[in-house]
């Protein structure tokens, strides 16, 4: 790691990205209006803008000090996020019991160390409790499984 | 209708069936979560939320609001068992509350630090039930240009106070003011940020943006984290809980000045019940006789945190509830939950639903005498669910975020914006930006784009109708103190630091 890029750095560059393109974005697809009275993309672009100021500062500020390095995880973040998203893919098409085993067994990968019959039997109880507690202690209308065939 | 006649009424909703069943669940809910390592009151709450939809908006504030007090409750059991504080204002529970454990005096720890909790919690909604009006009242005659002043106080407080970085804490306040005003624009029915989603027309989830920010990012953070195999059942069983006529006499101090304290940081934006007990157990090891029993299981080092975390839970609604300012990310999702059942926040608040105001502070006594008296015999229980090991625990948080999402909308997008939360969250942590400050910009973020509008509209287009006004002048002077104060601190600080990373 050479000693100038941080965290800082970084991360201030990537607020400064954000603000400018939402500023940008507002500016250039919505009308601004006056000050007395202003448009729909005003306050958006002097927002995106503060943004991207205050992210310029925090990344200046770091070429001053020390900052410690960052703590990147990888394969939790993918797995957890990855878990999510088969559940977001999956219930629409095939209903709620499906989507529960995607996200419970996708995202117990992010442990490293997968036990089979433990999951299993979770899988098990969650898909007993989660429609008992939904569907019949709450009355929400959750399709239980789903054929999109 | 008089003070009394107000309090009746409070009494009446409070103590309906339905509303004490759903205190009750609150209040088990938050001190379950409270006790539990690895699972934060925000993803509580926000997970929690969905169950609230079904129910009127009162029933849902009073369930909300006794997993919020709960929470601190149940932390303590964790913060004195294991030395693992249950929630961050538990944290400094742990210096003289684990040592108390470790001499076999756990039970009356936990027996002290209830009658602490209650102690304190009954000062903050005394406090509470007297301000809150007179507070709002004085605030009806505030116009569009004291609400942004005041909103941007309260944004400006809050992320320049708590921890961190001041500059990151504004940078995250901006950020979520912009993913709060994605949607249709009120004023002009312009859909903005929807990239064509009909979806976002209704702009982002509150509950989406909590969960990934807060739920998701602490799962990720915690996985293979935490350890529960540490715990030696030992230490947890409990001996005795009737404590000595010395505890009982060294406690009545620090429990009085640590409700006091308590009750005056919960209502400033961005302090709140963490520094309210750090800065208590400093006040009582600075004024102690014997300042070298603190660490070793001093009991005044346990009563005043405790009184003070759960005073400052109570009086942190003064601000919410009167001004529709909220000072901490909890209170934003408060808010956020009366918004989503139709209800404007701000000082009629109590004149329009009095029903809701008067039941929702009288239920915070029946919550918390339920939470006294169920503390000291579910303890056991609560040991066992700490045993639950992480692996099981985390897949199962992850599948209540999803299914809570979804069942909001029935729309697979709230579950694409967790994701998408989810991420970001966890990018804020690895760069170390705080989550807190976004979400109370996301909240507050279209409650001030109306306001500064129109306050502009009035002025005829010059800015400096913010300052002219003589309230909203003072609250902006307020804010740009408090900014310096902010700036400078954390100047100082780096300083400090590049200073100690030379010398060693």
């Amino acid at each position: 790691m050479n000693g100038r890029l941080n965290k800082d750095i970084v991360g201030g560059l990537i607020l400064v990205a954000v603000g400018v393109w939402i500023a940008w974005h507002a500016a250039s697809s919505y009308p601004l209006g006056s000050l007395r009275r202003m448009g729909p993309g005003m306050f958006p672009a002097g927002m995106g803008a503060i943004t991207a100021i205050l992210g310029a500062i925090v990344a200046v500020q770091a070429l001053f000090r020390e900052v410690e390095r960052a703590d990147v995880r990888i394969w939790a973040p993918l797995f957890v996020l990855a878990g999510i998203a088969g559940f977001a893919i999956v219930i629409p098409l095939f209903g709620l019991i499906p989507a529960i085993f995607v996200v419970v067994i996708v995202s117990s990968f992010a442990d490293l160390n997968v036990r089979p019959v433990t999951l299993a039997i979770m899988c098990v109880v969650l898909s007993i409790m989660v429609p008992l507690i939904f569907r019949v202690a709450l009355g929400l209308q959750l399709d239980m499984v789903r054929w999109p065939f | 209708m008089d003070f009394f006649g107000n309090l009746a009424m409070g009494l009446d909703v409070a103590l309906s069936a339905q509303n004490i069943f759903y205190c009750f669940l609150g209040a088990l809910l938050g001190t379950l979560v409270g006790v539990i390592p690895g699972v934060g009151v925000l993803t509580a709450i926000s997970m929690l939320f969905p169950l609230t939809f079904t129910l009127g908006p009162t029933t849902a504030l009073i369930m909300l609001g006794g997993i919020w007090y709960g929470t601190t409750y149940g932390g303590s059991t964790a913060s004195i068992l294991l030395n693992i504080p249950g929630t961050p204002a538990n944290a400094v529970t742990c210096l003289d509350g684990y040592p108390m454990a470790q001499q076999g005096r756990g039970g009356i720890a936990l027996f002290m630090t209830t009658v602490a909790s209650f102690f304190g919690a009954s000062v903050g909604v005394i406090l509470l039930m007297f301000f809150t009006p007179i507070i709002a009242s004085y605030a009806l005659n505030f116009g569009s240009a004291e609400y942004f002043a005041l909103m941007l106080m309260g944004l400006v407080a809050a992320s320049t106070i708590s921890e961190g970085s001041a500059i990151k804490g504004l940078a995250m306040v901006a950020l979520g003011i912009c993913f709060g005003l994605v949607g249709m624009d009120t004023q002009s029915a312009t859909g903005r940020f929807t990239f064509g989603s009909l979806g976002l027309l209704d702009g982002v989830s509150l509950i989406a943006l909590a969960m990934g920010i807060f739920g998701v990012a602490e799962v990720i953070m915690s996985v293979r984290r935490i350890d529960r195999s540490a715990i030696d059942p030992e230490t947890v069983k409990l001996k005795a809980i009737k404590p000595t006529r010395d505890d009982v006499r060294r406690s009545w101090f620090p429990l009085i000045r640590g409700a006091s304290m308590g009750s005056f940081f919960g209502t400033l934006p961005g302090t709140g019940p963490s520094i309210a007990a750090f800065l208590s157990y400093a006040v009582e090891k600075r004024i102690a006789k014997e300042p070298e029993r603190f660490g070793k299981g001093a009991i005044e080092g346990i009563m005043a945190p405790e009184a003070a975390n759960n005073a400052a839970d109570q009086t942190a609604f003064i601000p919410t509830l009167s001004l529709g300012v909220p000072g901490s990310a909890t209170m934003a999702l408060m808010l956020g939950a009366l918004m989503i059942h139709g209800i404007a926040p701000g000082p009629t608040l109590i004149s329009s639903q009095p029903q809701l105001f008067w039941g929702l502070i009288m239920s915070f006594w029946v919550g918390n005498v339920i939470l006294l008296i169920l503390n000291i015999p579910l303890i056991g229980i609560w040991v066992r669910m700490l045993m639950i090991p992480y692996h099981i625990l985390f897949p199962s948080v992850l599948l209540f975020i999803c299914i809570g999402a979804y069942s909001t909308t029935f729309n697979a997008l709230t579950v694409w914006q967790v994701f998408f939360f989810g991420a970001v969250g966890y990018g804020m942590r690895i760069f170390g930006f705080p989550g807190a400050p976004m979400l109370l910009g996301f909240v507050l973020g279209p409650l001030m784009e109306e306001h500064f509008r129109r306050a502009m509209v009035l002025s005829r287009g010059s800015f400096t109708t913010f300052i002219e006004r003589p309230v909203s002048g003072t609250i902006m002077a307020i804010t740009l103190a408090i900014l310096i104060w902010g700036v400078w601190t954390t100047i100082k600080q780096n300083k400090r630091r590049a200073r100690m990373a030379r010398e060693a």
